[in-house]
């Protein structure tokens, strides 16, 4: 294998996948690494598929096989909020259990890269895996690389240790260090000591940036669950920009319960929306009608055309039938009989009848199409409509109306406090309607032990309201007469309220739609990202970050300590939560002894840093140890790799 | 980038880089739950890092309270609901608050009742 073939870098992240030669600045492919199958009708799309073909046979080979409702990858995948629900990714966690999504993404990051059209892959691929991979995803990772893509040579590394590399070069006699890298599923707190990585100490909080979108998500969901589809795509837009780690988590929680705090800091998202609801106040009760009237018109038109073809054929049905009835007349028999089979028509009797009917049909919608037009139905409706009786102005008596519908809707809401009431034991309302029942009852064994003796119940008609009260089903049927009444009424005021409508009334309802479709964010700018330090917010039993730290320094001597403490780095596209430094250096204030020193450094470019990392390990003299060749795999097993600076430790599976 | 010869016909030409290789049926997914499953009968020594022994260990600290609403320190629960909430506003909207919503406060919090 020759040494000075360019080497491909594949920082194969289980949010972002980077991919680019080792000897640029930058890698020329960035996505998502997550694959889409789209669901389409599969008949349209190979129709149109063959058309594009037959159009510009080879010239697009590209489009092709997208219309075929072919796997998307990546950044090829059209309209990525639309297919949202249906994203596939070869990750667990961050560690790669499906492979046939693997291949796809692999596939496509060659065919990009520029493999398409060549026989073979010739250069060696720097790959970086989950820290602690287990041994069968290496594995399975190898024999695809090596048996599927026949690439000559791999190496595989960490990112995190990668990033640490490119840190380095700034930081040159720095050997030991406490990576924390912040990854899109877990979060990491790497110990290095003397150059070397501490695996056995090493702990993975399994919560990271997907965790925080996806809290945000679902908080999100809940109190706006109308407006689900138009949050979804923009959840991650809030955690990118506008989140932020608290400092003092409980302190800022304390500030925003106060109310002129909320006001001052709150955020408020528009949400696109369709001002239908306004422009359609907006109308007068005139244009309104006017577009029912269109519309009426444009329908008939259509049943009008409808109809005239419909005569055409019959007219034209019935002349062949005539024909065929001249035959038998001029007793053309044979010629007959043939005629008939062919239009599917018994005997002679029946052709007279099918005669019959068309004609008349014929006759009838002629007879219709010169009658005069039908008045409309609505103006008959309008007509129905009271009008306010003579003498009394329209607004007064809309009043009064409004006034009884109120009285009527006051004394139906009472009736159902009074049945929820009920419902419930030791309430007021029960116990009196238990007292009705026991008076009752005595009323009646006296009446039946005095016979004649009356007390003139039910001589009032309003007495027997009484087993109304009682009556704890009692629905409404007794005032379904009131229930009619109040359509009635609002029927009315309906109608002529609508022509009341003011601009005004328009516009409040305007601004009050724009209201409804507005996402206040604030308290979850902190909140979300801090299932980082309290997992527990999110039913993950797991310590915190802070609480991690100190668990994990918990492992070392107090010099140790000491030298892990004096470089402490951050890197991972979720180190770039504003407010983390400061937070981390708070909390380490707080676990390290009194006036002990510590320092943290950031990484310049959290995202792409693991990726120029392993570009620099490339171009070093001593590349070619760190990697795999196709030999070696074929010797010593799928299992087997080279470790180096920045690989995982190779423990070969026992054999039993 | 080598330019597809049109003769080939272009969607041929597509990964030639490629062998035909398949992985057996059952090693195409594995769930992570299954390797850990699998690497736990490989009997490793105890000594030996592997992905599921650098989990976090579990939290010593008492997990702190929030309201599931607001997410406000909150010293109160409805023992109705069970829902954590800060202050009466906020159980006042509770009261009106459909069952998946609470459910998905719930759910979210992780919290799983005794009943199931």
């Amino acid at each position: 294998m020759p040494a000075h073939k360019r080497v491909l870098v594949i920082d194969n992240g289980s949010y972002e996948c980077r991919v680019g030669w080792h000897d640029t600045k930058e890698p020329e492919l960035r996505f998502r690494n997550v694959l889409t199958k789209p669901r389409k009708d599969r008949k349209k799309d190979n129709s149109q598929a063959t058309d594009a073909l037959a159009a510009h046979a080879a010239a697009a080979p590209e489009e092709c096989s997208k219309g075929n409702g072919e796997i998307q990858v990546g950044n090829d995948i059209t309209n990525i909020e639309a297919v949202r629900a249906h994203l596939k990714s070869p990750f667990e966690r961050n560690v790669i259990t499906n492979w046939n999504h693997q291949e796809q993404i692999f596939d496509y990051i060659f065919s990009k890269m520029g493999f398409d059209g060549k026989s073979s892959i010739e250069n060696p691929i720097v790959l970086t895996e989950a820290l602690a991979n287990p041994n069968v995803c290496r594995r399975q990772m190898s024999e695809l690389l090596f048996e599927c893509y026949r690439v000559p040579a791999v190496s595989y590394g960490i990112d995190a240790l990668y990033s640490w590399q490119q840190h380095q070069r700034a930081h040159k006699s720095v050997q030991d260090a406490l990576i924390l890298s912040f990854g899109y599923t877990t979060t990491h707190v790497i110990p290095v000591l003397d150059g070397r990585m501490q695996l056995e100490h090493v702990r993975r909080l399994n919560v990271g940036g997907f965790h925080i979108v996806n809290y945000l998500f679902r908080l999100m969901q809940m109190k706006y669950p109308v407006h689900l589809n138009a949050i979804a795509s923009r959840m991650e837009k809030l955690v990118h920009e506008h989140s932020h780690i608290a400092l003092d988590y409980q302190e800022e929680l304390l500030k925003w319960a106060q109310l002129d705090y909320y006001e001052a800091h709150i955020m408020k998202i528009q949400l696109p929306y369709n001002p239908v609801t306004a422009s359609n106040a907006l109308l007068t009760a005139e244009q309104k009608q006017e577009k029912r009237r269109e519309l009426a018109m444009r329908l008939l038109e259509i049943k009008n055309r409808r109809e005239r073809e419909k005569l055409l054929e019959d007219e034209q049905h019935l002349q062949l039938l005539r024909k065929l009835r001249q035959l038998y007349e001029q007793q053309k028999l044979q010629k007959f009989e043939r005629a008939l089979q062919q239009q599917q028509i018994a005997n002679l009797e029946e052709l007279d009848k099918l005669l019959a009917t068309i004609t008349a049909r014929i006759k009838r919608v002629k007879e219709r199409a010169l009658a005069p037009p039908r008045p409309s139905k609505q103006q008959d409706k309008l007509d129905k409509l009271p009008k306010p009786p003579e003498g009394v102005p329209q607004s007064q008596w809309l009043a009064e109306l409004r006034g009884k519908r109120e009285d009527l809707l006051r004394r139906k809401q009472a009736r159902q406090q009074q049945r929820t009431e009920q419902g419930k034991r030791h309430t007021h309302a029960a116990q009196e309607r238990m007292r009705i029942i026991s008076t009752l009852a005595a009323r009646s064994e006296k009446r039946r032990k005095a016979e004649e003796e009356d007390d003139g119940f039910g001589m009032n008609d309003n007495d027997w309201d009484v087993y109304k009260r009682i009556n704890r089903y009692n629905d409404d049927s007794d005032s379904d007469a009131e229930n009619e009444q109040l359509l009635e009424y609002e029927k009315i005021l309906n109608h002529y309220d609508v022509s009341v409508d003011d601009a005004q009334n328009a516009a409040m309802q305007a601004l009050s739609a724009a209201e409804n479709y507005q996402l206040h964010f604030g308290v979850e700018a902190i909140r979300v990202p801090e299932i980082l330090f309290q997992p527990s917010m999110i039913g993950c039993s797991e310590a915190g970050l802070a609480e991690l730290i100190a668990f994990v320094l918990n492992f070392f001597t107090g010099e140790e300590q000491q030298r892990l403490a004096n470089h402490v780095y951050l890197t991972g596209s979720c180190a770039q939560f504003r407010g983390l430094k400061e937070r981390l250096s708070k909390e380490l204030m707080e676990l390290r002894p009194f006036q002990s020193s510590f320092a943290i450094y950031e990484s310049q470019d959290p995202a792409l840093s693991a990726w120029l990392g392993a570009c620099l390990q490339a171009k070093q003299g001593n590349f070619r140890e760190t990697l795999t060749t196709r030999l070696e795999y074929e010797e010593q097993g799928s299992e087997y790799f080279k470790e180096h600076v920045a690989s995982n430790n190779y423990y070969p599976t026992p054999k039993d | 980038m080598t330019e597809s010869t049109p003769t080939n016909g272009g969607a041929k030409l597509k990964r030639t880089f490629k062998q035909t290789f398949a992985f057996p049926k059952n090693c195409v997914y594995r769930p992570l739950r299954q390797i850990q499953n699998m690497e736990r009968n490989q009997k490793l020594s105890p000594e030996q890092p592997t992905y599921f022994t650098l989990n976090a260990p579990p939290s010593l600290r008492p997990a702190k309270k929030y309201s599931d609403i607001s997410g406000l320190p909150a010293p109160y629960v409805d023992p109705h609901s069970k829902l954590r909430f800060a202050n009466a506003e906020e159980y006042a909207s509770m009261q009106h608050m459909p069952s998946d919503i609470i459910n998905g406060y719930l759910t979210l919090r992780g919290y799983t009742s005794a009943v199931g």
